[in-house]
This record gives structure tokens, C-alpha cells and sequence, in this order.
């Protein structure tokens, strides 16, 4: 049994996330609905209304290296099941903007890196670049020759694309990123 | 009819057989689809999961693109982008500061007039009748299990559109060609797409709950209404018959291919060549290859 001294402090973690997403977790009452629906709550150490918990308690430890913010697909299920109208996926969204802030442990650091090569590549060619993201990310979790099995008929199908498409737009958007990287950094 | 068309990253290359298909389809009911102009991608679960604002800003970037050129409705037809576009849309609405920021991010002021819709909402307000006197072969005798993938309807507040839990949109169109669709339980599931490169076990895992099921109730098709869905459940069904130690063997068509064929398209208008998993003997079972 674990014991918990309860302070303002604990209230941080909440308050934050209210702040940043406008949700309040404090009305979770642990039915447990969001855990039922969730289909990748078996691969997840801490279940989504644990983490509810954990939030309204202010374990931000716990919650950062129980890794389960990553393993959220965010297929949106909890959010529509929730009695009491938390957009579950908003408050995860909300942990994984701020988990930068934290030094914790991470379990899967593949899935924000995946996040961010993602982006990088967004920001380059303005489309996401299919084959190059497999590759990278495949690198980053040193399994190279991973999916290969898949990628080779995809390729003979023509359903992958060995060079990247580049959007016109792709200029417009760096103009738009670099714009809201300002905005977010004056916070 | 005229739609700004929005093909969305995967439609240019692994879901390309979508693209085609749509564009026959949309081509033989007298839709128009205007490719947005310059267009980038919506940031799918990448751009959510590491800014909120610029979430918002890629769909918005777009959706100004349309709005500039005159358009007020947009097709999105893979999901990750249709979900993403219309929760910019939401909120750019409900939320002032949000609005705020954003209309500081861009130079044009993005005023919310570009209403976005999947294909699957438009060809319902088309109406079947409509549909119904395109056909020129019915699939009679195909069995259809329809698989919504997760946010065609999810969240109600933001999708608007069909049963959020047992939607009966494509349900509706598919039997409209003369097929027969299926009552089964995992029309919603999620098939685990944004963890596709990085925990591919999880993937393996819930598309193979979905294949079981499939199998289970008697489908020999699996119809997708998005490229993500269709890049797992068929793209990957090899991998999961080696994991589980099973053969599925099923299909995976996109609805809009099962339209194109019954409005008389040849399997190679439609894209059927480029799909994995062989659907010869479903379809040539009813006389279609």
C-alpha cells in the first residue's frame, strides 16, 4: 500500500494541465469506462483512469515513467465514453507537451521520436515522406531491415514512394511554424 | 457539385488505389474535386502530440488555402486529416484565444467557412437513388464486413456524423450495390495506426482482433472508409498470420473501389491491382475478375 502525503503541491500537476488544456481532471470519479474502452489499455502499466488518478494526485514521477501517455493511440474512445466529459486525449496531449519539461525516465522514447522526425520532416518537404519516416525511425530504434517484409510489396505495388513529394506550400509552413514557435516560446 | 479536395499525404502514395477510386467515383455522380491549391499536411497524431497550436495551425493553413479560392466545402478522405480538419474548425469556433493565436500565426484571417466532410457524408447526401442508377453490376453475392476505423465518428462533438458507436453510413451504401453487410462488433475499433513504425506488436494485436472477427461473422471482404486502416489491416496481414499462426486470407477494399466496380470500373480504374492481399476469389466468386 502505497501512502501519500497530500499537499498544495500535488495540486501542481493538475492546475498546469487545466491551464494548458482547460480540462478538469478533479471530476474523474473512476468508473473506469475510459479503461474498458481503451484498446491499448492491456500494454499499459498505468490504466487510463489510474492515470486520472495519478493526475488528480500529482504523481507526475509515476506518470512520465509508467510510459503510458506514449502508448495512447489516441483513437478517441475515452473521450467519447466519459460520463463526466473529460477530453481524456487533450489532458495526454497536455502531459506529452509538457513531458519535455521533465527529466524523467521513459520507457518507449521511439514514440516521441517518432513524433518529432515526423514534424522535421513535415517541415522539410511540407508532406510527410512515408518511406524516409519508416527508415529514420527505424534507425533511431536500431532495427533497420524492420517492416521489411511489408515495405517490399508495397514498393512493387508502387505503394510506396522511394523519393519524397514536396508541397509548394512547404515555405508558407516553415513561415507558420517558426511564427508559433515564437508565440509558444513567449509564453 | 463542387469540393475542395483535400487527398492528404497517404492518397499520394500508399493510399493511392483510395485516390483513384474516389476520383472515378466522385467523377461517375457528378462531384467535382478541386485539389486544394499548395496544400501540406494536417500534422495527423505528430502535430497533436507535441503542440496543440500548431495542431490547429496545419489544418487552418489549408483550410484558408480553400477559403481563399472561393470554396465552402472540403473533402478530407482519410481520417486522420478529416478528423483533424474538422477539430480545427471546432475550435477555431468555440475557442476566442485560440482563434486569437491563430489569426496572429497567419497572415490571412482564416474566417471558418470551409465546412469539411468525409466522402462517405457526401455520397449520403447525393442520396442512394442516385448511387443506384450508376450501377451497371451488382455485387450480389459479396459478403461485407465494414470497418469505420476510430474517428469517422469519434468524438460525437467533433465528427458529426452517423452512430458513434455502430455507424451504419457505409453499411447503407454497400448494401445500396446489392451486397450484403454484416452486423458485427468491431466496426470502431481502433486498428492501432499511429503506432505503426514504432510498437508494430500492438498493431499486430488489435488488426488481428479485427481480421478474427471478420472471419468470424462470414465476410470474405473488409470494406475501409481510410488509407491508414486499409495500410494495416491489408498491408500488414501477412505479418499477422505469421504472428498468430493463422491464415486470414480477407481482402481489404476501399468502399470507394467497391462503388467504382459496381458502377462498372475495371479492376484497374479502381486500384484493385494495388492491393496485398489477393482479392481474386472474393470477387471473382461474384463474377467481377
Amino acid at each position: 500500500m502505497m501512502s501519500i502525503v497530500f499537499s498544495k503541491e500535488n495540486l501542481k500537476l493538475s492546475r498546469d494541465l487545466q491551464t494548458l488544456t482547460g480540462e478538469n481532471v478533479m471530476l474523474c470519479y473512476q468508473c473506469k469506462k475510459c479503461t474498458l474502452g481503451c484498446p491499448s489499455a492491456y500494454a499499459m502499466g498505468m490504466k487510463p483512469h489510474e492515470l486520472m488518478r495519478a493526475i488528480q494526485l500529482g504523481l507526475d514521477e509515476k506518470i512520465y515513467c509508467s510510459g503510458t501517455i506514449w502508448i495512447c493511440l489516441s483513437c478517441e474512445t475515452c473521450n467519447t465514453r466519459c460520463p463526466q466529459g473529460i477530453n481524456i486525449l487533450r489532458v495526454i496531449d497536455g502531459l506529452r507537451e509538457i513531458s519535455k519539461k521533465f527529466e524523467y525516465y521513459n520507457p518507449y522514447p521511439a514514440l516521441p521520436a517518432l513524433h518529432r522526425i515526423f514534424i522535421a520532416l513535415v517541415k522539410r518537404f511540407g508532406k510527410v515522406y512515408e518511406l524516409g519516416l519508416a527508415l529514420l525511425i527505424n534507425l533511431r530504434m536500431l532495427t533497420p531491415l524492420k517492416d521489411i517484409d511489408m515495405a517490399s510489396p508495397m514498393l512493387m505495388k508502387g505503394k510506396l514512394k522511394l523519393l519524397p513529394h514536396i508541397s509548394h506550400g512547404a515555405k508558407e509552413l516553415r513561415q507558420v511554424m517558426a511564427r508559433i514557435r515564437k508565440l509558444e516560446g513567449a509564453k | 457539385m463542387r469540393y475542395a479536395y483535400f487527398p492528404g499525404c497517404s492518397l499520394s502514395s500508399s493510399g493511392y488505389d483510395y485516390h483513384l477510386s474516389l476520383k472515378y467515383v466522385t467523377k461517375a455522380l457528378g462531384i467535382d474535386l478541386v485539389e486544394i491549391k499548395d496544400w501540406v499536411c494536417c500534422g495527423a497524431s505528430s502535430a497533436h502530440a507535441t503542440s496543440h497550436l500548431l495542431s490547429i495551425a496545419l489544418p487552418v493553413l489549408n483550410l484558408s488555402h480553400a477559403e481563399k479560392d472561393g470554396f465552402d466545402q472540403l473533402i478530407a478522405p482519410c481520417l486522420a486529416c478529416l478528423s483533424r480538419f474538422k477539430a480545427a474548425n471546432v475550435e477555431m469556433e468555440h475557442d476566442a484565444d485560440l482563434r486569437k493565436k491563430i489569426h496572429e500565426v497567419f497572415d490571412y484571417k482564416y474566417q471558418g467557412k470551409v465546412k469539411v466532410y468525409h466522402p462517405l457524408e457526401v455520397f449520403l447526401e447525393i442520396g442512394f437513388e442516385k448511387i443506384r442508377e450508376r450501377i451497371r453490376k451488382k455485387l450480389k453475392g459479396l459478403k461485407v464486413a465494414c470497418y469505420y476505423g476510430c474517428v469517422l465518428t469519434r468524438p460525437p462533438k467533433i465528427a458529426q456524423f452517423d452512430n458513434v458507436e455502430d455507424p451504419q453510413s457505409m453499411d447503407s451504401i454497400v448494401q445500396a450495390l446489392g451486397a450484403e453487410t454484416m452486423d458485427w462488433s468491431f466496426k470502431t475499433e481502433c486498428c492501432g495506426v499511429s503506432m505503426t513504425l514504432t510498437r508494430s506488436d500492438m498493431v499486430l494485436k488489435l488488426s488481428n482482433d479485427i481480421l478474427r472477427e471478420v472471419k468470424e461473422v462470414g465476410a470474405n471482404v473488409i470494406a475501409v472508409a481510410c488509407p491508414l486502416c486499409q495500410a494495416n489491416l491489408d498491408g500488414r496481414q501477412r505479418q499477422i498470420e505469421e504472428t498468430y499462426k493463422t491464415r486470414h486470407g480477407i481482402p481489404v477494399l476501399y468502399f470507394t473501389q467497391l462503388m467504382g466496380l459496381a458502377f462498372g470500373a475495371y479492376p484497374k480504374e479502381v486500384g484493385i491491382q494495388k492491393l496485398i492481399t489477393s482479392p481474386l476469389e472474393a470477387l471473382g466468386s461474384i463474377g467481377l475478375m
